[in-house]
């Protein structure tokens, strides 16, 4: 009888092993994941993690923005991306979040536009970065670098890059570790919209500056999500800077133009397209208004 | 002998449990990533949808997501291997269904859609019947329109 117990339970720690088990790519060891100083928050929310996890998630991706970038037909340049080399600077993990945000928008870019050559020293900031608020698990570093040697590949690696990202912010909801999240979101959102904003100063591109003009409504529910944080001195100030943005969108008039919906047929598959179509409108002005506030935002966040 | 075939069907349910496990987890994503296409990876989404009851229904999972004006983005689905039913996508712009995978009674594993609106859509995925299932679904961008290009769509 005490053997048939023993067994059961020698049984039973095996499933519970196993089940422990069945997420161990998504929960390592959460005990050692904790932040080592500012960004463990204790401070009561007004929003749930829940809703700020489902807003941050709704960011758009950096990857469409370098995608229309590389549309308009502009030469690439390294000189508007955040230099590598400063990683070293950034000894916090405020500053660590947010320019882990900012380096995978511009690896992102460099992607895009298959510079192979630098590829492995931004992929070595974003690791970097990663490793300093404790999610660079999820960056395979010798995978992607493997990848990055060879320019074929480059398809490759944006696709591992951008799940890594994907599921290191899957992760750090999953922690509740959406103050953490929202940095990262935060700083690759600036990024994506400091390297248009200097294309567009050359190019005046009107797909690009729509882009950047439409972000209009993104600006509220960043500034929502940092304002929750605010009782954190950094997140306070980052939210302030985010507000003069705001306000530098208050003249982007945004309408719909309402139409028929249609659908089209193409190599045998059905595409929709949306009855709903934006207009927007902004003088010259507004426009380089907001460039100027897009670039003291992206100054205070990498310097 | 009671033993040997406890023991036996043990290891079945063991192997049972780590088999579905492997149908719902990386390998369906790496399944749809490879059926994307020539788009650019954006996003992918996870579904597994399990019933609390025996006589529950499982319902739907919503994610929300932005989409960008003049952008033609495609949706593609992989489903588990037991699953009994497969995975019906529907984007919707509030209550409004935009499109979906399942369109005059049969279900694809694509779908394509042309944005004319920068705004938060809903993303909902289900199993018809309410039965319980997994899938894998991932978000590409297919091509960028310029406003001109968009008008004559």
């Amino acid at each position: 009888m005490l053997k048939r117990i023993s067994f059961m339970l020698f049984i039973a720690a095996g499933l519970q092993l196993l089940s422990g088990c069945s997420g161990c790519n998504q929960n390592q060891g959460s005990d050692d994941l904790k932040m080592p100083d500012s960004l463990a928050n204790d401070a009561p929310l007004q929003l749930s993690e829940e809703l700020i996890g489902d807003v941050v998630q709704n960011i758009s991706s950096p990857v469409e923005m370098a995608a229309l970038i590389k549309s308009t037909g502009v030469e690439f340049s390294q000189r508007i991306l955040n230099n590598p080399d400063r990683v070293t600077d950034y000894n916090t993990s405020f500053k660590r979040a947010l320019n882990l945000g900012v380096y995978s928008a511009d690896l992102g870019y460099i992607n895009m536009f298959d510079k192979s050559s630098i590829v492995i020293n931004y992929l070595l900031a974003v690791k970097n970065m990663a490793d300093g608020i404790k999610v660079g698990q999820f960056f395979d570093f010798t995978a992607l670098k493997r990848l990055a040697q060879n320019s074929s590949n480059l398809d490759s690696l944006m696709e591992i890059s951008v799940s890594s990202m994907n599921k290191m912010d899957s992760y750090l909801r999953e922690q509740k570790r959406s103050n953490v999240s929202s940095l990262i979101v935060a700083g690759a959102w600036i990024e994506g919209l400091y390297i248009a904003s200097n294309v567009v100063e050359q190019t005046h591109n009107r797909e690009l500056t729509d882009r950047i003009l439409e972000q209009k409504d993104i600006v509220d529910i960043l500034l929502i999500i940092l304002n929750n944080f605010s009782s954190d001195e950094k997140f306070a100030n980052l939210a302030e800077k985010m507000s003069a943005l705001k306000d530098a969108y208050l003249n982007v008039k945004i309408t719909t133009e309402v139409g028929e919906p249609k659908s089209m047929e193409k190599d045998g598959m059905l595409i929709i397209v949306q009855d709903e179509i934006s207009h927007i409108e902004a003088s010259p002005e507004t426009l380089q208004s907001i460039i100027n506030e897009i670039k003291e935002i992206r100054k205070t966040i990498v310097e | 002998m009671k033993r040997i075939i406890f023991s036996f069907l043990l290891i079945f349910a063991i192997s049972g449990f780590t088999s579905v496990n492997a149908q719902c987890g990386e390998e369906l994503l790496k399944q749809a990533l490879k059926e994307m296409g020539d788009g650019q990876y954006i996003k992918d989404f996870k579904v597994d949808l399990k019933k609390e009851n025996k006589d529950a229904s499982v319902g739907y999972v919503r994610f929300s997501i932005i989409l960008n004006s003049r952008s033609h983005y495609m949706f593609n689905v992989v489903n588990g291997s037991s699953n009994t039913e497969n995975v019906i996508l529907q984007l919707k712009d509030g209550d409004k269904l935009l499109a979906t995978n399942f369109s005059k009674g049969k279900l694809y594993d694509k779908c394509q859609v042309i944005i004319g609106k920068t705004k938060v859509y809903n993303l909902e995925f289900s199993f018809k019947g309410g039965v319980e299932g997994c899938a894998s679904a991932v978000l590409s961008l297919v091509k960028q329109y310029t406003a001109e290009e968009m008008a004559a769509q």
